[in-house]
């Protein structure tokens, strides 16, 4: 009994750690209907930022979560207008912003090999070790510190896209682009603005990580699967939705461990995004993903 | 939708010409080991890019895990090489079956279209790497196989390299220009508007998944005798399949000259990076990739193309007014 307790425990920091990988991706899909494949380029960049901020001036992983935030939104402000405005939208675009974006994720994964070597890296503090009991279950403080990160975000995406203008503007935006044009909007200010944000998200989502895991320049795909799934799963565009997925992969990955070999649970993750994809395709929540 | 050009019967002409040329050039020129082994390695690979592209580019299904496909079929052939010592090239075909049986059981996934199939084969690719690799028995887990080194075999890889790329590169035109290549454009064009007119979008994309999936098998098979020694993490990685995309793209998607193309300059920039700055190599192809997005969609084709129009255009007549 206190195995499945400690099981329910884990599977739940698990999913604030997948939610918080997700939101970005989620967003920015939502927003522009672009998968945006340097999503894990984005993470492993983030949590390079995060490490090299860390080791070079000392400053304390969650305390340069802003100053990442604000390189993050400012590399997908650039990426948007240097690079994504320039493709066709819709389905005529789709292989060339993925590619596009791949090559972005390519050269991101350079950069950071030519900078910090092919080395595992990971962002160690002096609480790195360090658990609180909670109900008998030991939880370590990085992982509680993403759930809390995790749920504050999506509080605060929430409060923003429901309950200010820009929010409005975002929504309406995704919802037809075509007449936010003829109302008069700047567009491509708001698909900046969200490509930005998704960005900044998903930097934040790479520090968060660095704290917990090692990484390295080529980490990225399995995160940018693990986002896809629970995008996917929450139904594009969801906030209320990927937190759901999150935490319905999490379980299931972590209750997997009762059936199958360690190793495999990895592979679980990726089955159940072919899964997903092909008997649910419309999420849990039914929008239509299939072109 | 844009009109197939009829056959230039030059390219048939120097499309033969070529092969004859490359196969008897080792001993005409005396090729050092060195760049035989260059060259049988790029008409591996060339052999891979067009089946590649028979997906990503006649179809518009963008793979990324073609590796998977590539993975089996060089363990297969390996394995059969090892326990039951057949001859390398029915262990090749061997390999490619399995890796055409692969490609038809992920039939579910021809469902999806665009970025969904793509991120799926993400998916594919990436737990078909776990799986084999912890699959120790069969494929030696992560240390990997190791087969007999055969140095008559490695020699002669050459031709039987070069047969296979030819073979691809012909049977790449001739769906092109075929009726099943014309349904796999009206697919890649509009699913649904294909199904309207009696084009089974399934039974297209199932039919050239397993071509595609059993042409790879057997680059990778000869890709296993190639190296003598393979190990999942490399076979399977995802870098591999990345390779498939980069070769195909850069080179010209859906051309069937462009994979060709694309092949023989990742091979050779490969080869000279890797060797004075093992990192460099992907940045670069990230970098090539988001140009030729932005600027050239067809790539090398299209820039041998534009050279082409400019010559022509420069041609005849000096006074008459450029557009």
């Amino acid at each position: 009994m206190a195995r499945v307790f400690d099981m329910i425990v884990s599977a739940v920091l698990l999913a604030g750690l997948y939610a918080m990988m997700a939101y970005g991706l989620g967003l920015i899909y939502g927003v522009l209907r672009v998968v945006n494949l340097a999503h894990g380029g984005v993470i492993m960049a983030g949590a390079y930022l995060g490490f090299w901020l860390h080791e070079r001036f000392g400053i304390d992983p969650y305390l340069c979560l802003p100053l990442v935030a604000l390189a993050s939104f400012v590399l997908g402000v650039a990426l948007y207008h240097g690079l994504v405005r320039r493709l066709p939208r819709g389905a005529a675009g789709g292989p060339a912003s993925l590619l596009l974006l791949f090559g972005v994720w390519l050269v991101l994964r350079n950069i950071a090999y030519v900078v910090f070597t092919g080395n595992d890296q990971t962002i160690r503090t002096a609480y790195s070790s360090s658990s609180v009991a909670i109900l008998g279950a030991h939880v370590s403080v990085n992982r509680l510190v993403v759930l809390g990160i995790a749920v504050l975000i999506a509080v605060a995406m929430h409060l923003l896209l429901r309950h200010t203008q820009v929010g409005r503007a975002i929504r309406a935006v995704a919802q037809n682009a075509d007449s936010c044009t003829l109302a008069g909007m700047d567009v491509h200010r708001i698909y900046a603005l969200s490509f930005g944000i998704g960005t900044a998200l998903a930097g934040i989502a790479g520090v968060l990580l660095a704290t917990i895991f090692s990484f390295n320049p080529s980490s990225g795909s399995s995160e940018l699967l693990k986002s896809f799934v629970v995008v996917v799963l929450g139904g594009l565009g969801s906030i209320s939705g990927v937190a759901l997925a999150a935490l319905i992969v999490a379980t299931v990955e972590v209750f997997a461990i009762l059936i199958l070999p360690s190793y495999l649970t990895t592979a679980v993750g990726f089955l159940l995004l072919v899964g997903v994809l092909v008997l649910r395709p419309g999420g849990l929540f039914g929008q239509r993903v299939l072109a | 939708m844009t009109a197939i050009p009829p056959t230039p019967r030059p390219a048939g002409v120097a499309f033969v010409a070529a092969c004859a040329i490359l196969a008897i050039l080792p001993p005409v020129l005396q090729l050092s080991p060195y760049a035989h082994n260059l060259m049988t390695l790029a008409f591996i690979m060339i052999a891979g890019a067009l089946a590649w592209n028979w997906m990503g580019g006649f179809v518009g299904q963008v793979s990324f895990g073609h590796a998977a496909m590539f993975g089996i079929g060089g363990f297969v052939a390996g394995r059969l090489v090892l326990s039951l010592h057949l001859p390398a090239p029915v262990c090749w075909v061997g390999g490619a079956v399995v890796a055409g049986l692969f490609a038809l059981g992920a039939h579910p996934m021809l469902r999806l279209r665009g970025p969904y199939f793509s991120i799926a084969t993400i998916g594919v690719g990436e737990a078909s790497r776990l799986v084999f690799t912890y699959w120790e028995r069969f494929t030696g887990g992560a240390s990997g196989l190791s087969l007999p080194i055969d140095g008559d075999l490695k020699y002669q890889l050459y031709w039987w390299a070069l047969a296979l790329a030819a073979l691809v590169a012909a049977a790449s035109v001739v769906i092109r220009r075929s009726r099943f290549g014309l349904a796999l454009l009206a697919i890649k064009a509009d699913a649904d508007a294909a199904a309207d007119v009696g084009i089974s979008a399934t039974f297209y994309q199932d039919l050239i998944f397993v071509l595609s999936g059993a042409a790879v098998g057997l680059s990778g098979g000869l890709y296993a005798s190639y190296f003598s020694f393979i190990e999942p993490g490399d076979m399977f990685g995802f870098d591999r399949s990345i390779g498939f995309v980069l070769m195909a793209v850069i080179g010209g998607v859906g051309t069937s000259l462009g994979p060709i193309l694309g092949a023989v300059v990742f091979v050779l920039v490969r080869t000279y990076l890797l060797a004075s700055y093992p990192q460099l190599y992907l940045g670069l192809y990230g970098f090539l990739l988001i140009l030729v997005i932005l600027f050239e969609p067809l790539g090398l084709t299209g820039l041998y193309r534009r050279v082409l129009r400019w010559s022509r255009q420069a041609k005849p007549a000096p006074g008459a007014a450029s557009p």
